[in-house]
């Protein structure tokens, strides 16, 4: 009787359509899960028999060594730049987050180009100075090759979250920890890497997911890896069964690190809760010490963003007139086109979900708000698979209505854009939700509660009250997700219809035909947006009062 | 009898004993009950039980006749036609004070909101304010606007969550007067939720002394004070 009408208290239209949404966004993976256990055939024999340990291995190396030298350098950098003042300290605190703008398959080739035979070092070498060197120590075509691409443009997750960590909540352990007579090494193995053991596992386990998710790279650098098989599979071989098997085999794989990332943080959060925030106070550095700490900011930062951006500009200059012209124009206009109505489509699900999460206070709204968090775990390849698997297979009901009224049978969903805006939404639905749940957080249910009393329903409510209190964290997810959907390239390669190029397809099409000049304009277009919205986040979010 | 509550048992989400098992408790019409008890004794969660905001597990509650919740149905806030001032008064930070009082009026045209509104300003002497937002407002004002707000759709019924404990003593005392005086006059029925013992005695007609989810006395303010001294000191010491 009371779970009637406890339902019958909640249950409402917003109930309705989060049920909805959560359903249609659980569905590719659901239907990967399925066949992963479903027969198998010839080729995904062979696959298993001879490939797929070298695609574990290589995606396993990947990972590990990324994950190792992202923590050395994320954490080490957070630490020098929350506890030491160095000359330009405002400059590095967010110069160091800017490689983030920078996709690795775009840092990939870029650098590629730089040291190849024609590329500038080795054209100076031989045209200045007359030395003509061994290939193989600027080859990075291969595996260590990736490693540091991907540690160069990723290293900033692990940055991010651990620096404002230890500005924001360690201020009185690091003080104390000084005042008890314990140096600076002392202090960061002691204490700031203990406590701060969350938060990098936090940063550590996004750069996972990206190297899991990246096919730009891998591909390019002729890395076997699982997005690469999933490509092969599919475009290659026309077996989309094998593809949802490597993809079904890869998820389960990233769902075992994020089990492992929950076991290893243990019930620790990013913060502990303590009221009074106060700022850790930089020290400042003198002699070969401050010397020290500036050349590795300048150093890191040249590596990760400065010298791949200067030789961008110099290729934007050479080609920037044979490349500008309405294709072009086109092209942006379709890579914005799929990412506003996408990221207008995600602000709108994760409002309606994120607004029901928080009203019901069961279970329902936690489950909700888990599966819509969970797109953002799987890689883009495997959201692709499970998406085009889910259109196809409805495509073939559509096909047979179209058959009994006695039209021409197309393939109709499978085809269009509809398809691949689906899958962003599954993908990034969670970028967006992240946003507006902690606006939410922040405004609490108070004034909900006073608009109800004073005779609103919720829906009108939601319209008069809430949306407008939480304006920023809207704008603010919209952006982040706009940004992402610019730069994804796996699930876009995979489902952009025939003759649909994004900028970020089009620079990957421009490398893979190694033109890599022509690549340039199209990246730094997304790279300058990238790098906008990372200044305009972080004015934005260093401005809120805390 | 104005809200009857019967039997009602409540427990939050995440714990085992229930913070109400089978209270029963009335307001008559036109009274001032103040609930006087410490904090999580659960005077306030009694308060977003009638007002709809937290849905309890048994028992039934009934304003003015009508059912409000029993173990079939469950009248939304919305429609309840109750009025809350809350702790921090949630004046809607994005709208002006006009705005704000103006929210709950739906059933009105454009004239008639303007007049409410303006006769409710006149009530907590606020006429200058109306075009102000709330964050250029003293603690005194908003805690005013957010009575003016409440009182606006004439509700049958309105309650305060611990109405003074946001404003300096010297304030305090005054608006209690103020709100005391209103009350008198509209002679709506009201229920307090204070941990103030002097709040109690000054602003109720009758006290009901709560203490971990169970009544334990109620009755005239001095008689009630009276005979818990003991325990009251004990308690605000």
């Amino acid at each position: 009787m009371y779970l009637i009408r406890k339902i019958r208290s909640q249950f409402n239209s917003w109930a309705l359509l989060s049920v909805i949404f959560s359903i249609l966004i659980l569905l590719p993976a659901l239907l990967i899960m399925v066949q992963l256990f479903a027969g198998s055939n010839e080729n995904w024999e062979h696959i298993k028999e001879f490939m797929l340990k070298n695609y574990i291995v290589n995606s396993v190396t990947l990972v590990s060594f990324t994950g190792l030298f992202t923590v050395l350098i994320g954490v080490s950098a957070a630490w020098l730049i929350s506890a030491y003042k160095v000359p330009m300290h405002r400059f590095f605190k967010w110069g160091l987050i800017l490689p983030l703008a920078i996709p690795p398959y775009i840092g990939a080739y870029t650098y590629h180009g730089i040291l190849n035979y024609t590329g500038v070092i080795q054209t100076t070498l031989r045209n200045q100075f007359g030395i003509k060197v061994d290939q193989k120590f600027f080859d990075i075509m291969n595996i260590p090759g990736a490693v540091f691409i991907f540690t160069m443009f990723l290293y900033p997750y692990v940055y991010i979250i651990t620096r404002s960590f230890l500005e924001n909540q360690s201020s009185s352990l690091i003080e104390n920890a000084r005042l008890l007579g314990k140096g600076s090494f002392m202090t960061f193995t002691q204490v700031v890497l203990p406590v701060s053991r969350a938060a990098i596992v936090g940063g550590v386990s996004l750069v996972i997911l990206e190297v899991f998710n990246d096919y730009g790279v891998v591909k390019y650098f002729g890395i076997q890896t699982f997005s690469t098989a999933i490509f092969q599979a599919w475009f290659g071989m026309g077996d989309i069964y094998s593809a949802i098997k490597l993809a079904g085999t890869l998820m389960l794989i990233v769902v075992l690190i994020l089990i492992l990332e929950k076991v290893i943080r243990g019930r620790k959060q990013y913060s502990y809760s303590t009221s009074k925030v106060r700022p850790l106070q930089p020290k400042e550095l003198k002699g070969w010490k401050k010397f020290a700490v500036l050349s590795f900011f300048i150093s890191l930062f040249a590596l990760a963003f400065g010298i791949p951006f200067i030789q961008l500009i110099h290729w934007v200059y050479m080609t920037y007139d044979v490349i500008l012209n309405t294709a072009f124009v086109d092209l942006i206009w379709n890579s914005i086109f799929v990412a506003a109505i996408g990221s207008v489509i995600i602000i709108i699900v994760a409002l309606i979900i994120a607004n029901f999460s928080r009203l019901s206070k069961g279970w329902m709204g936690k489950l909700f708000s888990k599966i819509t968090v969970l797109g953002y775990s799987i890689p883009g390849a495997v959201i692709a698979i499970g998406v085009l698997t889910l259109f196809l297979s409805l495509d073939e009901k559509v096909f047979t209505v179209y058959e009994w009224l006695g039209l021409e049978p197309t393939l109709v969903l499978s085809l269009s854009i509809s398809m691949l805006i689906f899958a962003y939404v599954v993908r990034f639905l969670a970028v967006g939700f992240n946003s507006i749940e902690s606006g939410f957080d922040k405004v609490g249910t108070v004034f909900t509660e006073a608009s109800r009393t004073l005779g609103m329903s919720v829906t009108k409510t939601f319209f008069k009250v809430d949306i407008k209190m939480i304006k920023g964290a809207i704008a603010g997810g919209f952006i982040l997700v706009f940004v992402d959907i610019l730069k994804e390239l796996p699930l876009t390669l995979i489902l952009q219809p025939f003759n649909f190029y994004t900028l970020a397809t089009k620079t990957f099409q421009y490398a893979s035909d190694e033109r890599i000049h022509e690549a340039s304009v199209s990246s730094m277009v997304i790279i300058c947006i990238s790098a906008l919205s990372i200044f305009f986040l972080h004015r934005v979010l260093e401005k809120e009062p805390k | 009898m104005f809200v009857q509550i019967k039997n009602l048992t409540f427990h939050y989400k995440n714990s085992q004993k229930p913070l109400f098992e089978n209270l029963s408790l009335s307001f008559k019409q036109g009274e001032v009950s103040v609930i006087l008890g410490e904090s999580g004794s659960g005077k306030s969660t009694l308060l977003r039980l009638i007002a709809g905001l937290e849905v309890p597990s048994k028992g039934s509650i009934l304003i003015d006749q009508a059912v409000m919740n029993d173990n079939f149905r469950f009248v939304q806030p919305e429609k309840r036609g109750v009025g809350l001032v809350f702790q921090d008064y949630a004046l809607f930070p994005h709208m002006t004070v006009e705005k704000n009082i103006k929210f709950g009026l739906t059933k009105m045209n454009r004239k008639q909101k303007q007049a409410r509104m303006e006769e409710l300003l006149a009530i907590v002497g606020m006429e200058d304010y109306a075009s102000r937002y709330p964050y250029e407002l003293s603690g005194g004002q908003q805690q005013r606007v957010a009575l003016a707000r409440a009182m606006a759709p004439n509700p049958s019924l309105i309650m305060f969550d611990e109405p003074f404990s946001n404003l300096d003593s010297k304030l305090q005392l005054q608006i209690r007067n103020e709100l005391q005086e209103i009350l008198k006059r509209t002679g709506i029925t009201s229920i307090f939720v204070t941990h103030d013992e002097e709040d109690a005695r000054a602003i109720g007609d009758r006290i009901i002394l709560m203490n971990n989810g169970k009544i334990q006395d109620e009755g005239r303010p001095e008689m009630v004070l009276k005979s818990n001294k003991e325990q009251l000191s004990l308690a605000y010491v």
